[in-house]
């Protein structure tokens, strides 16, 4: 039973049931008239203008762009900042307050500031997607590292391990689990503040700006298909991500 | 049987020492619960190159933890531990130890594993694997080379911890229950796997055991030790040369007493809780 459920068809199929759900119920809504509600027809034609005319395709194209250059930017200097924090005390003891307390403001917190900094723009936009990706990458790398199992160090010892080899050898690989952890949050995180920070500046293009354009022009099916655009986009990545997590981490017995 | 795999004699030439162990007036403490505790007291025991020892006591009498100090884990103790007239400060390539758990990297395979333990010797590079591949076969793994330490059974990845312990021929080899998760059946075949390497490689070996007839098995002495606080209670000469024959009577006369000599302890000292535990009882 349980291997019937495990193959990949069957499993696709129970995965789109409750999306199917939804449409079915939306459809129902939209010619009931009981909100405004575009019709799944509308959003179909509306998709396929959007197509046509590149619209789509460039806004896609510009959030993904942005995301990954904030991800590219914050989640390195995160792991790296984080595995710091994790080897050597002092780091932590001056960064460590300073960064626990900034990162309880939200992410989009920032903006305003950053707004008046740096002017609304391509540069706030990314300043504050790297920071989403910083983060949970700089949290969970130092977990990782300051986690990692005396008796593992203690063989490193025995076999008379310079810093670099302790750190090469036993604390990156011990704590890349929750390194790649991390990665994956920062991924979406910085897929969050992608949409946020484009929905709030509107420059530029951006599955975000379409949003807010969408919304002042009252475009109902326009926006449920940038909607749809973001949610299946987020969810692509996302998997594809854990895949690649699962393949670095094939020495694992189990995976979380 | 494989041959042992590659000369000792070229590194034994290149050292000064041989292996001598001198463990002298040694006393350590914990503090547990804010108060200092004492451990080990008064262990004084001469180790002759190439020898091997074994070392039988109750759960908790500080086995564990005399091993750790030889190997330089642990540098807060007071008297004194030379090897060949040196004074253990801090771990040195010249002691291996196979602990408890194996201990093996589960972010390496086997072989990695293996190969990461000559990292810093001088062994050339270009002779590195066909080394690694020796201690494997060595240890009877030959085709889970690739294997990561989760894909091994509990006995598989001990004897693999014991190749990676060979394999940089310390001077010293100290090996804490490093048989405790094996059955019966590959427990006796890797004592005798043992037996052989320790005759072909003739290093100093210091192995601590539960199993009094594996102690006696292997040891040409057999330490038996007596808890709280942990001292030699009394050393037993095994007089009888290598290879052995498991079947010897003097073997069966000197379990016996060592049996009474360990449970007799526990019972003068009032202390239900250390009983001794003898998985070779099952075993048998
Ligand atoms: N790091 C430590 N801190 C405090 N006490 C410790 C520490 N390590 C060991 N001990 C204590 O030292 C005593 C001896 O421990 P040890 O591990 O050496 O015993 P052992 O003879 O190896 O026992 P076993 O046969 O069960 O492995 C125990 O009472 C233990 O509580
Ligand atoms: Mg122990």
């Amino acid at each position: 039973m349980n291997s019937l459920l495990a193959r990949f068809p069957v499993r696709l199929l129970i995965g789109l049931a409750a999306p199917a759900l939804l449409i079915g119920w939306w459809q129902w809504q939209a010619s009931a008239h009981i909100v405004s509600f575009a019709p799944p027809a509308a959003v179909g034609s509306a998709l396929v203008e959007m197509l046509r005319s590149g619209d789509l395709l460039r806004d896609t194209l510009s959030t993904l762009a942005r995301a990954f250059t904030g991800l590219a930017i914050g989640a390195p200097l995160g792991v790296a900042l984080g595995i710091a924090m994790g080897i050597w005390k002092p780091v932590d003891r001056v960064l460590g307050p300073l960064l626990h307390a900034l990162r309880q403001v939200p992410m989009i917190g920032w903006l305003p500031l950053m707004g008046l900094w740096f002017g609304v723009g391509e540069g706030t936009e990314l300043i504050v997607v790297s920071m989403s990706a910083f983060f949970p990458s700089m949290l969970n790398s130092h977990a990782g590292v300051a986690e990692v199992e005396r008796r593992y160090l203690e063989v490193g010892s025995i076999l008379r391990f310079g810093t670099v080899q302790r750190i090469r050898f036993i604390l990156l690989p011990a704590a890349m689990p929750l390194v790649l952890t991390g990665i994956t949050q920062a991924l979406a995180f910085a897929w969050i503040a992608t949409i946020g920070t484009e929905l709030l500046t509107g420059a530029g293009s951006g599955l975000g700006v379409a949003m807010g354009q969408a919304q002042m022009q009252q475009r109902l099916d326009v926006m449920l298909v940038v909607i749809g655009a973001t949610a299946a986009l987020g969810f692509v990545i996302n998997h594809l991500f854990r895949r690649l997590r699962r393949s670095a981490l094939r020495w694992q017995p189990s995976l979380p | 049987m494989t041959p042992y795999p590659h000369a000792r004699e070229d590194r034994l030439s290149a050292k000064t020492g041989r292996g001598e162990l001198i463990v002298s007036d040694l006393n350590k403490s914990f503090t547990i619960n804010g108060q200092p505790r004492r451990i080990l007291d008064n262990i004084n025991l001469t180790v002759r190159p190439g020898e091997f020892v074994s070392i039988v006591g109750a759960s908790g009498c500080g086995k564990s933890t005399l091993l750790r100090l030889i190997v330089g884990l642990d540098t807060e103790y007071s008297g004194e531990l030379r090897l060949d007239g040196e004074r253990i400060a801090t771990t040195s390539l010249d002691r291996g130890i196979v602990f408890q758990d194996h201990r093996l990297f589960p972010w390496m395979t086997l072989e990695q594993n293996i190969e990461l333990a000559l990292l810093n010797t001088d062994t050339p590079r270009a002779r590195r694997a066909q080394i690694v591949a020796d201690h494997i076969a060595l240890v009877n793994l030959k085709g889970f080379e690739k294997a990561y330490p989760h894909q091994l059974s509990g006995g598989m990845a001990q004897r693999a911890a014991i190749a990676r312990a060979l394999v940089t021929e310390p001077r010293l080899l100290l090996l804490d229950e490093p048989l405790g998760a094996l059955d019966a059946l590959t427990r006796v075949h890797v004592q005798s796997e043992l037996q052989r390497i320790w005759m072909a490689q003739r290093s100093t070996m210091v192995m601590v055991t539960h199993d009094v007839e594996e102690a006696l098995y292997l040891g040409d002495r057999v330490i038996v030790m007596s808890p709280n606080p942990g001292r030699i209670r009394r050393i037993v000469e095994v007089d009888l040369p290598h290879p052995r024959d498991r079947r010897s009577p003097l073997l069966h006369r000197l379990k016996d007493e060592i049996l009474a000599e360990l449970t007799s302890g526990a019972d003068a000292d009032g202390d239900a809780g250390n009983l001794v535990h003898l998985p070779s009882r099952e075993a048998r």
